[in-house]
């Protein structure tokens, strides 16, 4: 055997060319396979994370009817111990009550749905941080009526504004990005812009029994900071829920489907609005990541701390199966991108394996014409694809592992149209590759496998190799 | 309690008009019954109404006065959350104030099928329950028993240009004092919506009547609401003046 081995490898580099050509169609295959793939999970995985981590939660606690039936009679009964006894366990990073209802918001002569989300002011900074949604700056005809009559800004810039009419900002970079000056301009008249375009706004205290209006809800209302929203809506055990709330601030939501109808109270006012006292409809945990195993550990301790028979733990795949399947669709169409370059690989291997048959048909012949068993024959080449294959394998994961490092910490920074939605949302706008997973194993796997298909070919080749004809070619 | 007494000595005074049956024509008769509930000219009524849900339930207390058949003002006084808020009917239309965000808000024709007050009745029902004489052609279907009482059965059709919700109902109402002991309520497919019992005959004001309604949804038959009258008077002095936007925030 050692012998075979040894045969083996001096056929390798008798012609070194062949066998580099060869060694690389699969150190090119594993190469891209490792990469593209890691990219595919990679990327999609931080934008899966962003979504789940502002919008559901990883877990979420919840009377069991709740989601078919998302009513205030299905909250349930909620004090802090419960929230520092979860924030407790293992890879909880976030515990965030909400309690959440529909209602109709009225002022002056105009009324709208709307949805109501009660949060602990403190608390919710580490989930979706209302308070950096804050409006800081408006574009109102004020404004530029104020900045023209000011005479601080040339005349193009006053056209910029006067196209921006009426938007709102929560940072100065956003007024910035969307005005689009040249950096020269940016800070000649910037200062001037911000100083006539800032808008006063207070987030919720501790116990406030004030509201949040999104921004869009707040135009079609007709309100603005200090003015009262009227809200009407059933309470809790169908009782009607009635009552006037002042406007602290105006948030600006980067969806404009939930600008249209979002109003943020705390839970103190909401639980009094709608006579649900101590109650909540959900606690939003988040996790450090979300592996099955962490998101199971996590829902399994939830689950034994909690007392109430009513509330369950729920993950976020079960909470927003759509997203879940969408994400599952997802990866099948990139598994499918894989199975096409699979596919293309094959052949550049298998073209190379076709190659190196017919060029030692001669060889062969010659071999088993002096004697040689066909069996041994077939061992030899077969070690001969092995090494083959393994070079290729090991090179290509050695070249692939530093390409995902490096990826990993520096990851591809998006621009334009997409990353201001993203940036928007408080997500970063980058597509990291992922982390060394089982992934990377299978590709290698799938690589390997390619090859023993391939060596197929040349031991059939031997089987029924007839020397005088083989000598004769 | 007291009162009570003296209603059942003054009823037990009352010599009722016993016309035979004969006499009377199936839209007399519903029409004898809609009027000895609702009082010919006016009423006015203290009930509680309870609403039913699996795993809960809640009592709303309020008072309500009648003029003829367009005008209602409805104050509810228990639970203390909702105490105050007022409903008036005039004529097709209905208004609903609320002291806690200061407001008079008109229901709109899109509201009329909601429950009223979270409970099995819609803000249509409320609006709508006078038309039963009118909006209906009348047919005798027999006679039948109900607890022990012999009841006219009666099947009313929707006349075909009347704007109600109800395709059909039938109603056994008592030979006797005419109460609608049952009524049973079907959409314009035929299908059974609701079932409404009159249970808990007593006599209040000079009136033998059901004190005790019943109402049971078709589809979710473990939700129920009952409605009890603990006070009613008939024909009371009242105005229809009465039954303005002015009043509904000044009535106690």
């Amino acid at each position: 055997m050692k012998e075979e081995f040894k045969i083996a490898w001096r056929n390798l580099w008798r012609n070194r060319r062949r066998t580099i050509i060869t060694a690389a169609s699969v150190f090119f295959a594993v190469f891209f396979a490792v990469v593209m793939r890691s990219y595919q999970l990679g990327s999609y995985d931080h934008m899966i994370n962003n979504f789940i981590e502002s919008f559901t939660g990883y877990l979420q606690v919840q009377h069991v009817n709740y989601q078919d039936n998302p009513l205030i009679d299905n909250s349930f009964g909620y004090n802090d111990s419960i929230v520092s006894a979860i924030s407790k366990i293992d890879r909880v990073v976030s515990v965030t009550p909400h309690l959440e209802s529909f209602t109709l918001a009225s002022s002056g002569t105009q009324t709208k749905g709307a949805a109501v989300i009660a949060i602990d002011p403190i608390k919710e900074r580490a989930f979706s941080d209302p308070e950096s949604k804050l409006v800081k700056y408006r574009i109102t005809d004020e404004a530029v009526m104020r900045l023209q009559d000011a005479d601080a800004l040339p005349d193009e810039i006053i056209e910029k504004l006067k196209k921006n009419l009426g938007r709102s900002y929560s940072s100065s970079a956003r007024v910035e990005l969307e005005l689009g000056l040249t950096s020269e301009d940016n800070e000649l008249c910037m200062p001037d812009i911000l100083k006539y375009s800032e808008v006063s706004n207070e987030f919720l205290a501790d116990d406030d029994d004030g509201i949040l209006v999104s921004d869009k809800l707040a135009s079609y209302l007709k309100v603005t900071v200090g003015d009262s929203v009227i809200l009407m809506g059933q309470g809790y055990h169908g009782i009607s829920a009635t009552g006037i709330f002042p406007v602290r601030g105006i948030l600006k939501m980067p969806s404009p489907e939930i600008d249209n109808k979002l109003i943020i109270m705390t839970i103190p006012a909401a639980q009094k609005f709608y006579d649900a006292k101590g109650k909540i409809t959900s606690l939003v945990v988040n996790l450090t990541d979300k592996s099955n195993r962490t998101i199971k550990t996590a829902k399994d301790r939830i689950n034994s701390l909690l007392t109430d028979k009513n509330t369950i733990t729920k993950t976020w795949y079960e909470l927003n199966p759509i997203l879940y399947q969408q994400i599952q669709g997802d990866s099948q169409s990139g598994m499918a991108m894989l199975a096409i370059l699979y596919f293309i690989i094959f052949f550049g291997i298998f073209g190379t394996v076709l190659m190196m048959v017919s060029e030692r048909k001669k060889e062969f012949g010659i071999l088993v014409a002096i004697g040689m068993q066909k069996k041994k024959l077939k061992r030899i080449v077969s070690i001969e694809m092995l090494f083959l294959g393994a070079i290729g394998l090991v090179c290509g994961l050695l070249a692939g592992t530093p390409v995902i490092l490096y990826f990993y910490y520096y990851p591809i920074v998006l621009k334009g149209d997409m990353a201001n939605m993203m940036e928007d949302f408080g997500w970063d706008a980058v597509m990291p590759t992922a982390w060394f997973g089982p992934y990377f194993y299978w590709q290698a796997g799938i690589v390997a496998i390619m090859v023993v298909l391939a060596t197929i070919y040349p031991l059939r080749k031997i089987g029924r190799l007839k020397e005088i004809e083989a000598l004769k070619s | 309690m007291k009162q009570y007494f003296i209603y059942l000595i003054l009823a037990t005074g009352v010599s009722f008009n016993h016309l035979s049956a004969q006499d009377l024509s199936a839209t007399e008769i519903v029409k004898k019954a809609d009027e000895k509930f609702n009082g010919e000219k006016s009423s006015y009524s203290l009930m509680s109404m309870t609403i039913i849900r699996p795993g809960w339930q809640r009592t709303i207390d309020f008072k309500s006065w009648t003029f003829g058949r367009d005008f209602a003002l409805t104050l509810i006084t228990a639970p203390a959350k909702e105490a105050g808020q007022s409903f008036l009917k005039r004529g097709p239309e209905m208004w609903n104030w609320n002291p806690s965000i200061n407001r008079l808000i008109k229901l709109p024709p899109s509201m009329m099928s909601q429950g009223w007050m979270g409970s099995d009745y819609t803000n249509d029902d409320i609006l709508k329950e006078s038309s039963v004489v009118n909006d209906y052609i009348h047919e005798m279907a027999g006679e039948e028993n109900i607890d022990g009482r012999v009841c006219y059965k009666i099947s009313m059709t929707a006349k075909e240009n009347a704007s109600i919700v109800w395709g059909k109902q039938i109603r056994w109402i008592d030979k006797k004092e005419f109460l609608v002991l049952k009524a049973e309520l079907y959409d314009e497919d035929g299908y059974l919506v609701r079932t409404e019992t009159g249970s808990d005959i007593k006599v209040m004001d000079g009136r033998t009547v059901t004190s005790k309604i019943k109402l049971i949804p078709e589809e979710e038959p473990q939700n129920l609401t009952y409605i009890e009258i603990r006070e009613i008077k008939f024909n009371i002095p009242v105005e229809e003046s009465y039954f303005s936007q002015q009043n509904m925030k000044r009535v106690r």
